[in-house]
Protein backbone atom coordinates (compact mmCIF):
# COMPACT_ATOMS: atom_id res chain seq x y z
CA UNK A 1 0.00 0.00 0.00
CA UNK A 2 1.33 3.34 -0.63
CA UNK A 3 -0.96 5.21 1.87
CA UNK A 4 1.70 6.34 3.99
CA UNK A 5 1.84 7.83 7.39
CA UNK A 6 4.66 10.43 8.88
CA UNK A 7 5.12 7.50 10.71
CA UNK A 8 6.37 5.07 8.31
CA UNK A 9 8.58 7.39 6.32
CA UNK A 10 12.36 6.45 6.84
CA UNK A 11 14.76 9.16 8.03
CA UNK A 12 16.49 10.13 4.95
CA UNK A 13 18.88 12.20 6.83
CA UNK A 14 20.11 11.03 9.98
CA UNK A 15 19.20 12.92 12.61
CA UNK A 16 16.09 15.48 13.53
CA UNK A 17 12.23 14.71 12.63
CA UNK A 18 11.45 12.41 9.33
CA UNK A 19 10.61 14.76 6.30
CA UNK A 20 6.70 14.60 5.71
CA UNK A 21 6.04 11.89 3.14
CA UNK A 22 4.70 14.24 0.25
CA UNK A 23 1.21 13.46 -0.02
CA UNK A 24 0.29 11.42 -2.96
CA UNK A 25 -2.19 13.51 -5.49
CA UNK A 26 -4.19 13.54 -8.20
CA UNK A 27 -4.85 16.17 -10.81
CA UNK A 28 -4.98 18.13 -12.92
CA UNK A 29 -6.77 15.83 -14.95
CA UNK A 30 -7.01 16.42 -19.02
CA UNK A 31 -10.45 16.62 -18.56
CA UNK A 32 -13.41 18.23 -20.70
CA UNK A 33 -14.52 21.17 -20.29
CA UNK A 34 -11.99 22.27 -17.62
CA UNK A 35 -8.99 20.65 -15.93
CA UNK A 36 -10.16 18.59 -13.00
CA UNK A 37 -11.13 18.93 -10.24
CA UNK A 38 -12.06 22.45 -10.44
CA UNK A 39 -9.61 22.88 -7.15
CA UNK A 40 -6.35 21.92 -8.09
CA UNK A 41 -4.44 18.32 -7.56
CA UNK A 42 -6.62 16.85 -5.14
CA UNK A 43 -5.25 14.45 -2.43
CA UNK A 44 -5.80 10.28 -3.02
CA UNK A 45 -7.66 10.24 0.20
CA UNK A 46 -10.54 12.44 -0.66
CA UNK A 47 -11.08 10.48 -3.75
CA UNK A 48 -13.05 7.84 -4.23
CA UNK A 49 -13.57 5.71 -7.08
CA UNK A 50 -17.58 4.47 -7.59
CA UNK A 51 -18.07 1.05 -9.53
CA UNK A 52 -21.74 1.31 -10.59
CA UNK A 53 -23.67 -1.95 -11.07
CA UNK A 54 -21.06 -3.97 -12.91
CA UNK A 55 -23.62 -7.09 -12.24
CA UNK A 56 -24.20 -9.79 -14.71
CA UNK A 57 -27.80 -9.22 -14.42
CA UNK A 58 -26.62 -5.85 -16.49
CA UNK A 59 -23.43 -7.14 -18.86
CA UNK A 60 -22.90 -10.59 -18.03
CA UNK A 61 -24.77 -13.46 -20.41
CA UNK A 62 -28.40 -14.10 -19.55
CA UNK A 63 -28.40 -11.18 -17.28
CA UNK A 64 -30.99 -8.84 -17.21
CA UNK A 65 -29.82 -6.56 -20.01
CA UNK A 66 -29.51 -9.32 -22.11
CA UNK A 67 -32.81 -11.19 -21.58
CA UNK A 68 -34.45 -7.40 -22.61
CA UNK A 69 -32.82 -8.24 -25.94
CA UNK A 70 -29.82 -5.59 -25.80
CA UNK A 71 -26.37 -6.59 -27.19
CA UNK A 72 -24.09 -6.81 -24.07
CA UNK A 73 -20.81 -6.46 -26.12
CA UNK A 74 -22.26 -2.30 -25.33
CA UNK A 75 -22.29 -2.38 -21.54
CA UNK A 76 -19.06 -4.52 -21.52
CA UNK A 77 -17.23 -2.49 -23.16
CA UNK A 78 -15.71 -0.11 -19.88
CA UNK A 79 -14.69 -3.97 -18.27
CA UNK A 80 -11.17 -3.66 -19.28
CA UNK A 81 -10.25 -0.23 -18.88
CA UNK A 82 -12.31 -0.15 -15.68
CA UNK A 83 -9.98 -3.43 -14.19
CA UNK A 84 -6.77 -1.43 -15.05
CA UNK A 85 -7.73 1.48 -13.21
CA UNK A 86 -9.22 -0.46 -10.25
CA UNK A 87 -5.46 -2.05 -10.18
CA UNK A 88 -3.56 1.29 -10.34
CA UNK A 89 -6.01 3.45 -7.54
CA UNK A 90 -5.67 0.18 -5.35
CA UNK A 91 -2.12 1.03 -5.58
CA UNK A 92 -3.07 4.13 -4.30
CA UNK A 93 -4.82 3.26 -2.01
CA UNK A 94 -7.62 5.25 -3.40
CA UNK A 95 -11.17 4.30 -1.41
CA UNK A 96 -12.87 2.43 -4.11
CA UNK A 97 -16.59 1.62 -3.64
CA UNK A 98 -19.14 -0.55 -5.68
CA UNK A 99 -22.66 -0.38 -5.89
CA UNK A 100 -25.44 -2.93 -7.07
CA UNK A 101 -28.76 -2.24 -7.98
CA UNK A 102 -31.42 -5.17 -6.64
CA UNK A 103 -34.29 -5.68 -4.30
CA UNK A 104 -34.65 -8.27 -1.39
CA UNK A 105 -36.25 -11.67 -1.90
CA UNK A 106 -39.49 -10.54 -0.90
CA UNK A 107 -39.48 -7.17 -2.99
CA UNK A 108 -40.27 -4.94 -0.37
CA UNK A 109 -38.29 -2.29 -1.53
CA UNK A 110 -39.47 -2.52 -5.32
CA UNK A 111 -41.87 0.28 -6.45
CA UNK A 112 -44.91 -0.76 -8.26
CA UNK A 113 -44.38 0.78 -11.40
CA UNK A 114 -40.55 -0.44 -11.58
CA UNK A 115 -42.10 -3.97 -11.32
CA UNK A 116 -44.56 -2.87 -13.71
CA UNK A 117 -42.48 -1.73 -16.64
CA UNK A 118 -39.92 -3.98 -16.14
CA UNK A 119 -42.45 -6.94 -16.77
CA UNK A 120 -44.01 -4.59 -19.70
CA UNK A 121 -40.80 -5.96 -21.48
CA UNK A 122 -40.46 -9.72 -20.68
CA UNK A 123 -38.01 -9.26 -18.22
CA UNK A 124 -40.07 -8.57 -15.19
CA UNK A 125 -37.86 -8.21 -11.73
CA UNK A 126 -38.14 -11.08 -9.39
CA UNK A 127 -39.19 -13.45 -11.80
CA UNK A 128 -36.67 -16.03 -12.72
CA UNK A 129 -34.10 -15.57 -15.50
CA UNK A 130 -30.89 -17.78 -16.81
CA UNK A 131 -29.52 -16.40 -13.75
CA UNK A 132 -31.52 -16.97 -11.04
CA UNK A 133 -34.33 -14.42 -10.22
CA UNK A 134 -33.66 -11.12 -12.21
CA UNK A 135 -32.13 -8.35 -9.77
CA UNK A 136 -32.90 -10.44 -6.57
CA UNK A 137 -29.78 -10.28 -3.82
CA UNK A 138 -28.07 -13.10 -3.42
CA UNK A 139 -28.25 -14.36 -6.89
CA UNK A 140 -25.86 -15.48 -9.40
CA UNK A 141 -27.58 -12.44 -11.46
CA UNK A 142 -26.91 -9.57 -9.03
CA UNK A 143 -23.34 -10.63 -8.09
CA UNK A 144 -20.80 -7.97 -9.67
CA UNK A 145 -18.65 -9.80 -12.89
CA UNK A 146 -15.48 -11.22 -11.73
CA UNK A 147 -13.56 -8.79 -13.93
CA UNK A 148 -13.73 -6.04 -11.14
CA UNK A 149 -15.22 -7.93 -8.54
CA UNK A 150 -15.07 -6.38 -5.07
CA UNK A 151 -11.92 -6.96 -3.35
CA UNK A 152 -11.88 -8.00 0.22
CA UNK A 153 -12.35 -4.76 2.69
CA UNK A 154 -13.66 -2.62 -0.40
CA UNK A 155 -17.34 -1.19 0.39
CA UNK A 156 -20.57 -2.72 -1.74
CA UNK A 157 -23.39 -0.37 -1.93
CA UNK A 158 -27.00 -2.70 -1.95
CA UNK A 159 -29.35 0.58 -4.29
CA UNK A 160 -33.02 0.05 -4.60
CA UNK A 161 -32.96 2.89 -7.65
CA UNK A 162 -31.21 4.08 -10.58
CA UNK A 163 -29.49 6.65 -8.02
CA UNK A 164 -26.66 5.13 -5.25
CA UNK A 165 -27.33 7.77 -2.81
CA UNK A 166 -31.01 7.36 -2.53
CA UNK A 167 -32.02 4.90 0.16
CA UNK A 168 -28.78 3.91 0.78
CA UNK A 169 -25.72 4.85 2.94
CA UNK A 170 -23.16 5.93 0.79
CA UNK A 171 -23.42 9.72 1.03
CA UNK A 172 -22.49 8.98 4.89
CA UNK A 173 -19.34 6.68 4.26
CA UNK A 174 -17.96 9.35 1.80
CA UNK A 175 -18.40 11.83 4.47
CA UNK A 176 -17.31 9.28 6.89
CA UNK A 177 -13.79 8.57 4.54
CA UNK A 178 -13.34 12.40 3.93
CA UNK A 179 -14.21 11.80 0.15
CA UNK A 180 -14.79 15.20 -1.55
CA UNK A 181 -14.28 13.76 -4.96
CA UNK A 182 -15.59 11.12 -6.95
CA UNK A 183 -14.46 9.22 -10.07
CA UNK A 184 -17.18 7.62 -11.74
CA UNK A 185 -17.31 4.55 -13.51
CA UNK A 186 -20.10 1.55 -14.49
CA UNK A 187 -23.12 1.07 -16.52
CA UNK A 188 -25.61 2.04 -17.28
CA UNK A 189 -24.00 5.63 -18.38
CA UNK A 190 -27.37 7.10 -19.02
CA UNK A 191 -29.14 5.71 -16.17
CA UNK A 192 -27.35 4.43 -13.26
CA UNK A 193 -24.11 6.54 -13.42
CA UNK A 194 -25.61 9.45 -14.69
CA UNK A 195 -28.53 9.79 -11.78
CA UNK A 196 -25.92 8.60 -9.03
CA UNK A 197 -23.77 11.86 -10.84
CA UNK A 198 -26.56 14.03 -10.76
CA UNK A 199 -27.34 13.07 -6.89
CA UNK A 200 -23.17 13.64 -6.07
CA UNK A 201 -23.35 16.73 -7.68
CA UNK A 202 -26.55 18.59 -5.65
CA UNK A 203 -24.64 16.93 -2.82
CA UNK A 204 -21.42 18.75 -3.51
CA UNK A 205 -19.30 16.37 -4.49
CA UNK A 206 -16.66 17.03 -7.58
CA UNK A 207 -17.35 14.21 -10.07
CA UNK A 208 -15.22 13.08 -13.16
CA UNK A 209 -17.42 10.27 -14.82
CA UNK A 210 -14.67 8.29 -17.37
CA UNK A 211 -15.64 7.83 -20.93
CA UNK A 212 -14.00 4.44 -21.62
CA UNK A 213 -15.10 3.07 -18.29
CA UNK A 214 -18.73 3.56 -18.62
CA UNK A 215 -21.01 1.96 -21.38
CA UNK A 216 -25.32 2.40 -22.39
CA UNK A 217 -27.40 -0.23 -24.42
CA UNK A 218 -27.92 2.58 -26.48
CA UNK A 219 -24.77 4.51 -28.12
CA UNK A 220 -26.49 7.61 -28.73
CA UNK A 221 -27.42 7.49 -25.30
CA UNK A 222 -24.46 6.94 -23.93
CA UNK A 223 -22.82 10.09 -26.07
CA UNK A 224 -25.51 12.56 -25.01
CA UNK A 225 -24.90 11.46 -21.45
CA UNK A 226 -21.17 12.40 -21.90
CA UNK A 227 -21.82 15.58 -23.45
CA UNK A 228 -24.34 16.84 -21.16
CA UNK A 229 -22.03 16.75 -18.30
CA UNK A 230 -19.68 18.83 -20.30
CA UNK A 231 -22.16 21.89 -21.03
CA UNK A 232 -22.45 25.28 -18.91
CA UNK A 233 -19.24 24.93 -17.81
CA UNK A 234 -19.46 21.63 -16.50
CA UNK A 235 -23.01 21.27 -14.78
CA UNK A 236 -22.54 18.17 -13.38
CA UNK A 237 -18.85 17.91 -13.20
CA UNK A 238 -16.24 16.67 -15.85
CA UNK A 239 -15.68 14.20 -18.68
CA UNK A 240 -12.32 12.20 -19.09
CA UNK A 241 -10.32 8.57 -19.59
CA UNK A 242 -8.94 6.21 -17.27
CA UNK A 243 -5.94 6.91 -19.44
CA UNK A 244 -5.69 10.63 -18.46
CA UNK A 245 -6.59 9.23 -14.63
CA UNK A 246 -3.53 6.82 -14.51
CA UNK A 247 -1.24 10.04 -16.32
CA UNK A 248 -2.31 12.23 -13.83
CA UNK A 249 -1.53 10.09 -10.74
CA UNK A 250 1.29 7.78 -12.37
CA UNK A 251 4.31 10.59 -11.38
CA UNK A 252 2.82 10.98 -7.83
CA UNK A 253 2.94 7.02 -7.74
CA UNK A 254 6.90 7.22 -8.61
CA UNK A 255 7.47 10.05 -6.04
CA UNK A 256 5.54 8.00 -3.54
CA UNK A 257 7.60 5.22 -4.33
CA UNK A 258 11.37 6.67 -3.97
CA UNK A 259 9.92 8.12 -0.66
CA UNK A 260 9.25 4.63 0.90
CA UNK A 261 12.90 3.34 -0.60
CA UNK A 262 16.12 4.16 1.67
CA UNK B 1 -61.03 7.59 -9.17
CA UNK B 2 -61.05 7.62 -13.07
CA UNK B 3 -58.40 6.47 -14.15
CA UNK B 4 -57.02 8.50 -17.71
CA UNK B 5 -55.00 7.18 -20.40
CA UNK B 6 -52.81 9.85 -21.93
CA UNK B 7 -51.58 8.82 -25.20
CA UNK B 8 -47.82 8.93 -24.60
CA UNK B 9 -44.19 7.00 -25.12
CA UNK B 10 -42.99 4.04 -24.68
CA UNK B 11 -47.34 2.93 -24.32
CA UNK B 12 -50.00 4.82 -22.53
CA UNK B 13 -49.74 6.91 -19.41
CA UNK B 14 -52.95 6.17 -16.74
CA UNK B 15 -53.35 8.24 -13.97
CA UNK B 16 -55.98 9.30 -11.08
CA UNK B 17 -56.24 12.53 -11.06
CA UNK B 18 -56.64 12.97 -7.12
CA UNK B 19 -53.59 11.61 -6.39
CA UNK B 20 -51.71 13.99 -9.10
CA UNK B 21 -49.74 16.83 -9.04
CA UNK B 22 -48.22 19.30 -11.75
CA UNK B 23 -44.91 19.80 -11.35
CA UNK B 24 -43.56 23.23 -12.77
CA UNK B 25 -39.83 23.34 -12.16
CA UNK B 26 -37.53 26.53 -12.18
CA UNK B 27 -39.50 28.90 -14.37
CA UNK B 28 -37.60 31.48 -13.39
CA UNK B 29 -36.61 34.81 -14.93
CA UNK B 30 -33.16 33.97 -14.29
CA UNK B 31 -33.47 31.29 -16.50
CA UNK B 32 -36.18 32.39 -19.07
CA UNK B 33 -35.78 36.18 -19.28
CA UNK B 34 -32.82 38.32 -21.11
CA UNK B 35 -30.39 39.17 -18.77
CA UNK B 36 -30.78 36.31 -16.43
CA UNK B 37 -27.89 34.00 -15.30
CA UNK B 38 -29.04 31.31 -18.20
CA UNK B 39 -28.32 34.38 -20.57
CA UNK B 40 -25.45 35.36 -18.81
CA UNK B 41 -23.84 32.35 -19.88
CA UNK B 42 -24.62 32.31 -23.31
CA UNK B 43 -27.77 30.65 -23.99
CA UNK B 44 -30.81 31.44 -26.27
CA UNK B 45 -33.35 32.47 -23.84
CA UNK B 46 -36.10 32.06 -26.64
CA UNK B 47 -35.54 27.97 -26.88
CA UNK B 48 -36.87 27.75 -23.40
CA UNK B 49 -39.35 30.95 -23.60
CA UNK B 50 -41.14 28.54 -25.83
CA UNK B 51 -42.99 26.43 -22.98
CA UNK B 52 -44.56 29.70 -21.33
CA UNK B 53 -47.18 29.30 -23.72
CA UNK B 54 -48.27 25.10 -23.80
CA UNK B 55 -47.63 25.24 -20.61
CA UNK B 56 -50.17 28.06 -19.09
CA UNK B 57 -52.47 26.04 -20.74
CA UNK B 58 -51.61 22.81 -18.68
CA UNK B 59 -51.72 24.96 -15.37
CA UNK B 60 -54.80 26.27 -16.21
CA UNK B 61 -56.81 23.36 -17.13
CA UNK B 62 -54.62 21.21 -13.80
CA UNK B 63 -56.27 23.51 -11.61
CA UNK B 64 -59.48 24.08 -12.74
CA UNK B 65 -59.43 20.26 -12.74
CA UNK B 66 -58.50 20.55 -9.22
CA UNK B 67 -55.01 18.74 -9.90
CA UNK B 68 -52.27 19.55 -6.83
CA UNK B 69 -50.04 22.48 -8.53
CA UNK B 70 -46.33 22.31 -6.77
CA UNK B 71 -44.20 24.53 -8.16
CA UNK B 72 -39.96 24.87 -7.65
CA UNK B 73 -36.91 27.36 -7.88
CA UNK B 74 -33.45 26.99 -7.41
CA UNK B 75 -30.85 28.90 -5.63
CA UNK B 76 -29.52 29.95 -2.53
CA UNK B 77 -29.14 31.56 0.93
CA UNK B 78 -28.10 34.94 0.65
CA UNK B 79 -24.67 34.05 2.46
CA UNK B 80 -24.90 31.03 -0.19
CA UNK B 81 -24.03 28.83 2.57
CA UNK B 82 -26.06 25.71 1.13
CA UNK B 83 -24.32 26.36 -2.56
CA UNK B 84 -21.17 24.52 -2.40
CA UNK B 85 -18.00 25.20 -3.59
CA UNK B 86 -17.47 23.29 -6.72
CA UNK B 87 -21.09 24.41 -7.88
CA UNK B 88 -19.98 28.24 -7.14
CA UNK B 89 -16.29 27.97 -8.60
CA UNK B 90 -16.13 25.36 -11.05
CA UNK B 91 -16.27 26.82 -15.00
CA UNK B 92 -15.26 30.05 -14.74
CA UNK B 93 -18.23 31.45 -15.75
CA UNK B 94 -18.11 35.29 -16.49
CA UNK B 95 -20.96 35.78 -13.53
CA UNK B 96 -21.03 33.52 -10.64
CA UNK B 97 -24.03 32.40 -8.34
CA UNK B 98 -24.19 35.27 -5.87
CA UNK B 99 -22.81 38.22 -8.28
CA UNK B 100 -24.83 41.42 -8.91
CA UNK B 101 -26.43 41.03 -12.64
CA UNK B 102 -29.60 42.85 -14.40
CA UNK B 103 -31.91 41.27 -12.13
CA UNK B 104 -30.58 40.85 -8.92
CA UNK B 105 -28.03 38.51 -7.36
CA UNK B 106 -27.75 35.44 -9.58
CA UNK B 107 -29.73 32.48 -8.06
CA UNK B 108 -30.19 34.17 -5.00
CA UNK B 109 -33.33 34.07 -2.65
CA UNK B 110 -35.63 36.77 -2.48
CA UNK B 111 -33.72 38.74 -5.66
CA UNK B 112 -35.94 39.60 -8.79
CA UNK B 113 -34.35 36.84 -11.12
CA UNK B 114 -34.64 33.83 -8.79
CA UNK B 115 -38.47 34.32 -8.87
CA UNK B 116 -40.97 32.39 -11.12
CA UNK B 117 -42.24 34.52 -14.20
CA UNK B 118 -45.46 36.57 -14.17
CA UNK B 119 -46.75 34.76 -16.77
CA UNK B 120 -47.06 31.28 -14.47
CA UNK B 121 -46.94 33.09 -11.21
CA UNK B 122 -48.30 30.55 -8.02
CA UNK B 123 -51.50 30.93 -6.97
CA UNK B 124 -52.10 31.37 -3.14
CA UNK B 125 -51.72 27.83 -1.83
CA UNK B 126 -49.72 26.10 -4.21
CA UNK B 127 -46.29 25.42 -2.78
CA UNK B 128 -43.33 26.63 -3.96
CA UNK B 129 -40.32 24.53 -3.15
CA UNK B 130 -37.03 26.30 -3.14
CA UNK B 131 -34.16 23.94 -4.14
CA UNK B 132 -30.55 24.15 -3.54
CA UNK B 133 -29.38 21.48 -6.71
CA UNK B 134 -30.95 20.45 -10.08
CA UNK B 135 -32.82 18.18 -8.11
CA UNK B 136 -36.60 18.97 -6.67
CA UNK B 137 -36.07 16.32 -3.92
CA UNK B 138 -32.76 16.30 -2.37
CA UNK B 139 -32.55 19.16 0.55
CA UNK B 140 -36.08 20.04 0.46
CA UNK B 141 -39.53 19.11 1.59
CA UNK B 142 -40.98 17.72 -1.81
CA UNK B 143 -41.23 14.37 -1.04
CA UNK B 144 -43.05 15.04 2.53
CA UNK B 145 -45.44 17.62 0.46
CA UNK B 146 -46.90 14.65 -1.96
CA UNK B 147 -46.80 12.67 1.03
CA UNK B 148 -49.19 14.44 2.92
CA UNK B 149 -51.33 15.28 -0.68
CA UNK B 150 -51.47 11.31 -1.40
CA UNK B 151 -49.68 11.95 -4.39
CA UNK B 152 -48.43 9.01 -6.41
CA UNK B 153 -48.37 10.15 -10.03
CA UNK B 154 -46.71 13.38 -11.61
CA UNK B 155 -46.85 15.55 -14.36
CA UNK B 156 -43.79 17.16 -15.27
CA UNK B 157 -42.92 20.72 -16.65
CA UNK B 158 -40.36 23.53 -16.61
CA UNK B 159 -36.91 24.15 -17.84
CA UNK B 160 -33.94 23.05 -18.32
CA UNK B 161 -35.30 19.31 -19.93
CA UNK B 162 -31.75 17.64 -19.58
CA UNK B 163 -30.64 19.49 -15.86
CA UNK B 164 -33.32 20.10 -13.45
CA UNK B 165 -36.21 18.10 -15.08
CA UNK B 166 -34.46 14.83 -15.85
CA UNK B 167 -32.57 15.28 -12.26
CA UNK B 168 -35.47 15.20 -10.59
CA UNK B 169 -37.69 12.65 -12.47
CA UNK B 170 -34.49 10.27 -11.94
CA UNK B 171 -35.03 11.02 -7.97
CA UNK B 172 -39.12 11.06 -8.45
CA UNK B 173 -38.62 7.71 -10.58
CA UNK B 174 -36.46 6.17 -7.54
CA UNK B 175 -39.00 6.80 -5.09
CA UNK B 176 -41.91 5.23 -6.76
CA UNK B 177 -43.41 8.45 -8.07
CA UNK B 178 -44.93 7.78 -12.33
CA UNK B 179 -44.08 10.41 -14.39
CA UNK B 180 -45.52 11.72 -17.10
CA UNK B 181 -43.13 14.79 -18.95
CA UNK B 182 -44.99 17.04 -21.68
CA UNK B 183 -42.89 16.85 -24.35
CA UNK B 184 -43.61 20.62 -25.21
CA UNK B 185 -43.84 22.25 -22.03
CA UNK B 186 -40.07 21.09 -21.22
CA UNK B 187 -37.33 23.42 -22.81
CA UNK B 188 -33.64 23.02 -23.19
CA UNK B 189 -31.07 26.15 -24.27
CA UNK B 190 -29.65 23.06 -26.50
CA UNK B 191 -32.66 21.19 -29.16
CA UNK B 192 -29.99 17.92 -29.26
CA UNK B 193 -30.64 17.72 -25.68
CA UNK B 194 -33.92 17.87 -25.53
CA UNK B 195 -34.12 15.34 -28.00
CA UNK B 196 -31.88 12.71 -26.39
CA UNK B 197 -33.31 13.67 -22.96
CA UNK B 198 -36.20 12.82 -23.91
CA UNK B 199 -35.65 9.63 -25.70
CA UNK B 200 -33.71 8.45 -22.51
CA UNK B 201 -36.57 9.15 -20.56
CA UNK B 202 -38.86 6.46 -22.63
CA UNK B 203 -36.26 4.25 -23.20
CA UNK B 204 -36.15 0.57 -22.11
CA UNK B 205 -39.46 0.76 -21.46
CA UNK B 206 -39.65 3.85 -20.28
CA UNK B 207 -36.52 3.47 -17.80
CA UNK B 208 -37.85 6.60 -15.91
CA UNK B 209 -41.28 7.24 -17.24
CA UNK B 210 -43.31 8.16 -20.24
CA UNK B 211 -43.27 11.24 -22.37
CA UNK B 212 -46.29 12.98 -24.25
CA UNK B 213 -47.60 15.84 -25.92
CA UNK B 214 -49.48 18.72 -23.41
CA UNK B 215 -52.73 18.56 -26.13
CA UNK B 216 -52.76 14.54 -25.30
CA UNK B 217 -52.49 15.11 -21.50
CA UNK B 218 -55.37 17.85 -21.52
CA UNK B 219 -57.30 15.57 -23.68
CA UNK B 220 -57.12 12.67 -21.52
CA UNK B 221 -57.88 15.63 -18.57
CA UNK B 222 -61.26 16.82 -20.54
CA UNK B 223 -62.55 13.55 -19.83
CA UNK B 224 -62.88 13.40 -16.40
CA UNK B 225 -64.72 15.77 -13.75
CA UNK B 226 -63.37 18.29 -11.14
CA UNK B 227 -61.93 16.36 -8.55
CA UNK B 228 -62.08 17.07 -5.24
CA UNK B 229 -60.17 19.39 -3.35
CA UNK B 230 -57.35 17.67 -1.74
CA UNK B 231 -56.72 17.63 1.95
CA UNK B 232 -53.93 19.93 2.29
CA UNK B 233 -52.93 21.19 5.52
CA UNK B 234 -53.86 24.93 6.68
CA UNK B 235 -50.40 25.82 6.59
CA UNK B 236 -50.05 25.97 2.63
Amino acid sequence: MQKLAAADVPELHGTGAPPAAPPVRLGPVLARPYLWPYDGPVEIPRVALLCIDWQTDFCGPGGYVEAMGYDIGLTRAGLPATARLLEHVRALGMLVIHTREGHPPDLSDLPANKRWRSAQIGAEIGSPGPCGRILVHGEPGWQIVPEVAPAPGEVVIDKPGKGAFYATNLDLVLRTHGITHLILTGITTDVCVHTTMREANDRGYECLILSDCTGATDPANHAAALHMVTMQGGVFGCVSTSTEVIAASTAEVIAAGTAERP
Amino acid sequence: MTAVPVDAHPYPYTFDPSRTALLVIDMQRDFLEPGGFGESLGNDVSLLRRTIGPLRAVLTACRAAGLAVIHTREGHQPDLSDCPPSKLRRGRPSRRIGDLGPKGRILVRGEEGHDIIDELAPQPGEPVVDKPGKGAFYATGLDGLLDVRGVESLIVTGVTTEVCVHTTVREANDRGYECLVLRDCVGSYFPEFQRSALDMISAQGGIFGWVAASGDFLDALRTTGTVAPHPTPASH
